[in-house]
């Protein structure tokens, strides 16, 4: 296996008469296309492992019969391989003859001609007729959702196989084989799921497309917009594909990047208005005059967050952020012991891990990058993944090896006992062993629920192991005892090798948190962007000022991976933006990105312009995009508490949680991912009996102030006492979740079933 | 030697020149003065006057008529002319040919062609609009001659005048009209398939 071998040794291969150096880990195509040498290849994805169906990417190799697979063979020191020859473009000739087997030649109303593999091909190898045939079976279009197959353009080349085993990890899609016969099957065609685009995003030929782009105009006539998904902190590389002002679909650079289905299928949230609004924006001046408060959601961009505290430090206004508040605590807390203002992990480390923790987040739902890295260091490394969570997740049963229930609320207690396992034989300073050595683990297991031997079997399993990465969740940045659970996060990272990833809660709440002063609470009039105020400010409806969402703004966004990548105009917008009221209110920028390069470089921002920052990828895949924050030495403070008493949470409870590919409003507006159902709070029959409702009654309940109206529904996959609130349908209020997930369940007002 | 000769034929050529008779020009002013004499006088006048007369009266009665009385008739078009697009119809079921493939958009080179297509209910691409902006239109014939189907051919429509250019630009009105499916001719003009196109076809290997 490829982990086992670590140790790297430099060689060099001649290719073509180049000489190349690699080491002994890289194939040869590898070497060749970092390089710059070209080898031919069909079925070749570069993030996932060679798939080797193809074999146009033969070559030859001086003392070697016959010929070699560049994508799967490594090279060997001192190697000679030819990439072209007369025979090996035969070979490659024979093998386009037999991809064009029967393969209709109706390009003219493919989707993907113009960015076919297969047109290119065919014609760099002069295919000029199909000299082959064979007895064409019945095969007709198959309707999967989010995408359609069509199996007599299908290649069988097997990367979207592939890509649902090994990336997105939902394992749907398989090989039926049956020589000439043989297709792609669905195996879950029960529930069409949106992590499929990222199959059809890799497709070569028109097979898999997405069913809502179908026929809808060709691939030449979209101009790429480069930007980054404004869904959640991942922060994918994405393109706007827009004719005519209208987004028509979204890709990515698939080769080397991931796309969840929120990403590719929710592009249509923009907010068109009808020029500008002299007396809105009036109006607004004067509000923001008065107003002593801005409170805002946590999607907006890094040059956004950066002129609301130009503005604060200007009117001394409260910046209140609900969302980010928790994470930013969580933040300064764990520097505080770790020594660092950033965390060390990021999803391409993650991926490279043999031993995962996952603590406090629901990944399927919550951060789907976060998962598909996760299925990638479980399927190539096949790493142990703890998923310590109180709700049990059967869907990603494929990836997890243990999964671990903790009481909610007892989470503290959790990372107490994670603490300790996790340093014990580790050299340690006298007050944390201190500290370690007076734990209760006896009264913390019981109280978290957590079994010894459970944690036990977890760290048998990864005691042979290298590369290991404990992932936190948004459960615990709004948890009461946040501060100190951050700081046992950063003892870990301070003394062991499990390296840290704190998923940011929301689109930048990791750049908010860094470029504003946050207060916890609001105090007199109240301005609101993206969440409700005495004046609403929004790029989402119910406005008292229209603002551009953020597919129609230029700017930055701070990652999960701490990196600042940028974002651009996708769609027109010609109202106010904030820049024009920071204008009117006395700072002067002409525009947005004026604040780019002025960004607070000493919490490890670059003094770049806009213009300056790339969106691409290199030859080997790289993320060459934006740049990564620097992270700075900081004031250590080990001092350690006791974990606080639980607070009771039992009978019946609820947990905010979005399902797979909703995040905020952004998602809900848009029409391909709404489904015709209605969202309903989910939960299992035994939460059902506890809660005394049944299936179907629709319900009205408040948590935090906001109101919800929801049917109930009987989760069968569920199980356990806490039912499933979706938030993102809330409209403004859906940002305002500021305090801990997890909540007593308190009817209002039932209906009974059928009268809603 | 031998190229002195061929120069010389050259140079001799066969030359043969006519001269006109022309009758020698008055000199003296009685000569003059005789001249316009006889031509105001003379017979050569009514000569000429007889001449239209005769001209006229074939024409109008006649079959010496060599115009075309235009708004009521007009002149054939030769198949090569470029005037408004035609969209044909298949012969056989009466559906029009365009398989909305994008290649005329694609091609313009003044950018007037706009075209969105769908997905319709038999699974076929389906055209769902189509413009042609003939205040943008330069008549190049190259939309013709991309298509592979044959379905946008330049018709003999040459009269722009209307009252407004969205009359010629909508898909429906440039169709051939379902009702006038016989009339339709196979367009042999540009862009059309060459009169040997028969024997240029292979054949696909499919056996059924």
């Amino acid at each position: 296996m490829e982990h086992k071998k670590d140790i790297k040794t430099q060689i060099q291969v001649t290719i073509d008469g180049k000489i190349c150096n690699g080491t002994t880990n890289d194939t040869i195509l590898k070497i060749a296309r970092r390089n710059g040498i070209y080898i031919p290849t069909m079925c070749y994805l570069t993030k996932v492992e060679p798939i080797a169906s193809c074999r146009m990417c033969i070559v030859d190799v001086e003392g070697v019969d016959g010929h070699i697979l560049s994508c799967q063979e490594r090279a060997v020191d001192g190697a000679v391989v030819h990439t072209q020859n007369s025979e090996l473009f035969k070979q490659r000739q024979n093998i386009m003859k037999l991809y064009n087997v029967n393969h209709p030649l109706e390009c003219g109303v493919c989707d993907k001609s113009g960015e076919c593999d297969l047109q290119n091909k065919t014609l760099e190898y002069g295919v000029e007729v199909q000299t082959f045939q064979t007895k064409e079976p019945h095969r007709p279009v198959q309707n999967w959702g989010f995408i359609s197959y069509d199996p007599a353009l299908c290649i069988m080349c097997e990367k979207c196989v592939k890509v649902s085993h090994e990336i997105t990890g939902n394992e749907a899609l398989r090989i039926k084989m049956g020589g000439y016969k043989s297709t792609i099957l669905n195996t879950k065609n029960d529930h069409f799921d949106s992590s499929l685009g990222e199959s059809a995003a890799v497709c070569p030929v028109g097979a898999l497309v997405d069913t809502s782009f179908k026929y809808s105009t060709n691939a030449w006539e979209l101009t790429k917009i480069p930007a980054t998904c404004s869904h959640c902190s991942s922060g994918c590389a994405l393109s706007y594909e827009v004719k005519n002002d209208t987004i028509y679909r979204v890709t990515n650079p698939f080769e080397f990047s991931s796309l969840c289905g929120a990403g590719r299928y929710g592009f249509d949230f923009a907010n068109r208005v009808n020029g500008k609004d002299k007396k809105a924006f009036d109006a607004g001046i004067s509000a923001f005059k008065t107003a002593k408060t801005i409170k805002f959601s946590a999607s907006i961009t890094n040059e956004e967050a950066q002129i609301l505290q130009e503005l604060k430090n200007k009117f001394d206004y409260n910046l209140v952020c609900d969302e980010a508040y928790g994470y930013g605590e969580f933040m300064r807390a764990y520097s505080s012991t770790s020594g660092k203002s950033l965390y060390g992990g990021n999803l391409e480390s993650l991926s490279k891990c043999e031993g995962i923790i996952v603590l406090g987040s629901r990944i399927e739902d919550d951060d789907p990058m976060v998962k598909y890295h996760i299925t990638m260091a479980s399927k190539r490394q096949s790493a142990r993944v703890a998923y310590m969570h109180p709700i049990e997740d059967s869907r990603i049963s494929n990836i997890v090896t243990q999964f671990i229930k903790y009481e909610v609320g007892s989470e503290e207690g959790v990372l107490a006992l994670l603490l300790s396992y996790i340093l014990s034989n580790k050299e340690l300073p006298a007050h944390v062993s201190e500290y370690i050595k007076e734990l209760d683990i006896g009264n913390l297991s019981a109280e978290s629920n957590v079994g010894e031997e459970e944690l036990e079997k977890f760290f048998k399993a990864i005691e042979k192991k290298n590369r290991f990465t404990l992932v936190i969740g948004s459960d615990i940045y709004a948890h009461p005892r946040v501060a100190h659970i951050a700081k046992l996060v950063g003892i870990i990272d301070s003394y062991s090798d499990f390296e840290i990833i704190a998923i940011p809660p929301a689109t930048n709440a990791l750049g908010v948190s860094l470029i504003c002063d946050l207060d916890k609470q609001g105090v007199g009039e109240s301005i609101g962007y993206n969440e409700i105020g005495d004046f609403t400010l929004s790029s989402q409806g119910a406005a008292n000022l229209d603002m551009p969402a953020l597919n129609q703004q230029e700017g930055t966004f701070t990652t999960i991976d701490k990196r600042v990548v940028a974002t651009n105009v996708a769609i027109s917008y010609d109202g106010y933006t904030l820049n024009d009221i920071a204008n009117e209110l006395g700072l002067y920028n002409k525009n947005t990105i004026d604040y780019t390069a002025k960004l607070p470089v000493s919490k490890g921002f670059m003094e770049v312009d806009f213009d300056n920052l790339r969106d691409d990828f290199d030859i080997e895949g790289n993320d060459m995009r934006g740049y990564l924050l620097a992270s700075c030495e900081t004031k250590k403070d080990d001092s350690l508490e006791e974990p606080a008493e639980l607070s009771s949470f039992d009978g019946a409870m609820v947990y905010n949680c979005n399902e797979t590919h909703y995040f905020g409003d952004a998602t809900n507006k848009s029409k391909l991912l709404s489904s015709s159902e209605s969202h309903t709070l989910k939960g299992s029959s035994q939460f059902a009996q506890i809660a005394k409702i049944e299936d179907g009654q629709s319900l009205r309940y408040s948590i935090n102030d906001i109101v919800y109206e929801r049917v109930f529904k009987i989760d069968t996959t569920l199980k356990g006492t806490i039912a499933l609130n979706p938030t993102f349908d809330m409209g403004l209020s859906s940002s305002m979740v500021s305090s801990y997930r997890y909540n007593n369940f308190n009817i209002e007002k039932t209906n009974t079933v059928g009268a809603s | 030697m031998n190229e002195i000769r061929k120069e010389d034929e050259r140079v001799k050529g066969t030359q043969e020149y006519v001269l006109l008779d022309l009758s020698h020009s008055p000199e003296t002013g009685f000569d003059q003065f005789a001249q316009v004499v006889k031509r105001t006088f003379g017979k050569e006048l009514f000569v000429g006057l007889w001449v239209t007369l005769r001209e006229m009266g074939s024409t109008l009665f006649g079959k010496g008529k060599h115009t075309v009385s235009y708004p009521l008739e007009k002149m054939p078009i030769a198949p090569r002319y470029r005037a408004i697009h035609d969209m044909l119809r298949l012969l056989e079921s009466g559906n029009y040919r365009c398989i909305g493939c994008g290649l005329c958009e694609k091609i313009c080179i003044s950018n007037c062609i706009a075209m969105d297509t769908k997905y319709d209910e038999n699974q076929r691409k389906e055209v769902s609009e189509y413009t042609i902006n003939f205040g943008r239109c330069i008549f190049c014939g190259y939309c013709a001659e991309v298509c592979p189907e044959l379905a946008i051919v330049h018709g003999g429509r040459y009269e722009n005048a209307s009252e407004q250019r969205a009359s010629f630009s909508l898909f429906e009105d440039m169709l051939k009209p379902i009702d006038m499916l016989t009339q339709q001719k196979e367009f042999d003009g540009f862009g059309a398939v060459s009169p040997n196109a028969d024997e240029n076809i292979k054949k696909t290997p499919l056996a059924y």
